[in-house]
């Protein structure tokens, strides 16, 4: 997987290697959809789940796709900055993302371009802040 | 006069937050034409307590607690995810006693959870007697972790490395009388519910959720089973010692509520067979492997999987060496299920939303955190 993706993306792909049943790759956002979609083609149709991690110092969000012929994981990051941060959606390759997108939206702030419903979804509307950011402390309201 | 179509103006109806059918303080924001249902739009976070953000200022045994209060139906299984991350990053190895206790627990775990849907899903439907049939059984269950763990509910009793502790005295006894007793009374329910035809009437054929949505939406568990897709964790990526017990991955073809239904019931069976091979194959030894109080994993990350009553329960853990987690994600599959709700009730009217909601089995502590 890891040589077809750098065959077809090349540049675009950071970084990738194999831990156990992990394809674990980080890639430049661009290139974000056209990569989901190249995973769903081979079989990872499974979008287990989207997630950001911030570590204080960079952030990025992690997307999970799982195949379910062969159990492998595709996992890809993206590096984004920390405020003000937006990805292109893959709600048009999984419908699943929908409602993980919101979720990394209303908790990080991470705005995802051309997301159909892009709202707050476990917080209330006129919460202020992101509370998930490692800057945003629990008291932000 | 000419009788035609009579053009009728969408209305806008609030299911919920505080609704008998909606499991708990969930509100669904229908639109309707008539009495057709045309979109549906779940308003969640009502139980937010922010779980995620909660685990990054306690240390990996503190947060064991909290994930009980996921989905407190299977508080077992929330524990399981997480105690794997952790184990995994930590590279801690669990005595293989421990390994089977955990078995025994997450099954029994399993069939309550799915009793309480049979419960809960006859009486949405108006079936009360199955309602205090469900809870009769369960309660036997109930009994049997008060004797194990002292709690009822919320036992947090995986641990890092093992299991609280060992069985006591008599337990063995009574869990296999349990599960001689299960399976006649699962004849019963059939009796009393499977073939019934006001229950069919109800369920087939209603809420359809084709395999491939189903994947899409990332559904998992009797959800996606009664899709007809076979993806069980326990078999797909086997923890513990699922890999050594015998067990059928069950499935439906019917993609409707009444196949949700019967994957439930079918399960029950089977989690009584793994229970009792666990029993029969209990090898001696410690209950809890040796880890340090002040647990400091190497930097690393994990992705614990396991196969909830629900479905894919899941922790990502995320560790920088410190005694905090720097990131804990819990994916919860009723989260992802109610994302596929609006798409299956999209067509029906207000009672089957009851019907296809109470055959999805959500746990709102999980889906908002």
């Amino acid at each position: 997987m890891i040589e077809h993706l750098k065959a077809h993306f090349g540049e675009d792909i950071e970084s990738a290697e194999q831990v156990g049943r992990e394809v674990r790759v980080r890639l430049r956002p661009a290139a974000l959809v056209a990569v989901c979609r190249f995973c769903k083609e081979r079989g990872y149709r499974y979008p287990a789940d989207i997630t950001a991690v911030d570590t204080g110092s960079e952030m990025r969000v992690v997307y999970r796709l799982v195949s379910l012929d062969n159990g492998e994981h595709a996992v890809i990051s993206a590096g984004v900055p920390r405020s003000g941060a937006s990805l292109p959606s893959i709600t048009g390759v999984f419908r699943g993302a929908d409602w993980p997108e919101r979720e990394v939206y209303d908790l990080f702030g991470v705005r995802f371009v051309s997301h159909p419903d892009l709202r707050r979804i476990l917080l209330t509307d006129d919460w202020q802040g992101f509370p998930l950011l490692k800057t945003g402390s629990v008291q932000d309201r | 006069m000419s009788v035609g179509l009579t053009p009728t103006e969408q209305v806008i109806l609030n299911m919920g937050p505080q609704h008998p059918s909606t499991h708990g303080v969930l509100r669904l924001k229908l639109t309707l034409e008539g009495e057709v249902i045309v979109g549906c739009d779940p308003v969640i976070g009502y139980l937010h307590r922010g779980m995620e953000k909660i685990a990054e200022n306690r240390t990996y045994a503190q947060f064991i607690p909290y994930t009980d209060r996921l989905d407190y139906l299977s508080s077992a299984s929330n524990n399981e995810a997480f105690v794997l991350a952790v184990e995994r990053i930590a590279s801690i190895e669990v005595p293989p006693r421990a390994q089977y206790l955990r078995v025994i627990l997450l099954e029994l775990n399993r069939i309550a959870s799915h009793l309480v849907f049979v419960a809960t899903f006859a009486n949405d439907l108006a079936a009360t007697t199955a309602f205090l049939y469900g809870f009769r059984e369960r309660e036997v269950i109930m009994d049997l972790f008060e004797m194990w763990t002292g709690a009822r509910l919320t036992q947090s009793w995986i641990r890092i490395g093992g299991v609280g502790s060992d069985l006591p005295e008599g337990f063995e006894k009574k869990a296999h009388e349990f599960c001689r007793m299960l399976g006649p009374r699962l004849a019963e329910y059939d009796e009393l519910l499977t073939g019934n035809r006001i229950f069919r009437a109800r369920t087939e054929g209603v809420g359809l959720l084709p395999p491939e949505a189903g994947i899409d939406y990332a559904c998992s568990g009797p959800t996606l089973r009664g899709s007809g897709v076979p993806f069980d964790l326990r078999r797909a990526e086997p923890y513990e010692v699922y890999s050594r017990l015998g067990f059928d991955v069950v499935t439906d073809e019917a993609c409707d509520c009444m196949g949700r239904y019967r994957v439930r019931m079918e399960e029950m069976r089977q989690s009584v067979h793994i229970i009792e091979q666990c029993l029969d194959q209990l090898p001696q030894g410690e209950v809890l492997a040796k880890v340090p109080r002040a647990l400091r994993p190497a930097a690393g990350e994990a992705y614990g999987r396991v196969e909830s009553p629900r479905g894919e329960f899941a922790c990502y853990v995320v560790s920088d060496g410190g005694t905090s987690p720097l990131r804990v994600r819990l994916r919860a599959p009723s989260f992802y299920h109610m994302a596929a709700l609006p798409e299956m009730v999209r067509g029906w009217k207000i009672g089957d939303v009851v019907a296809i909601l109470g055959s999805l089995d959500i746990v709102l502590g999980e889906i908002d955190r």
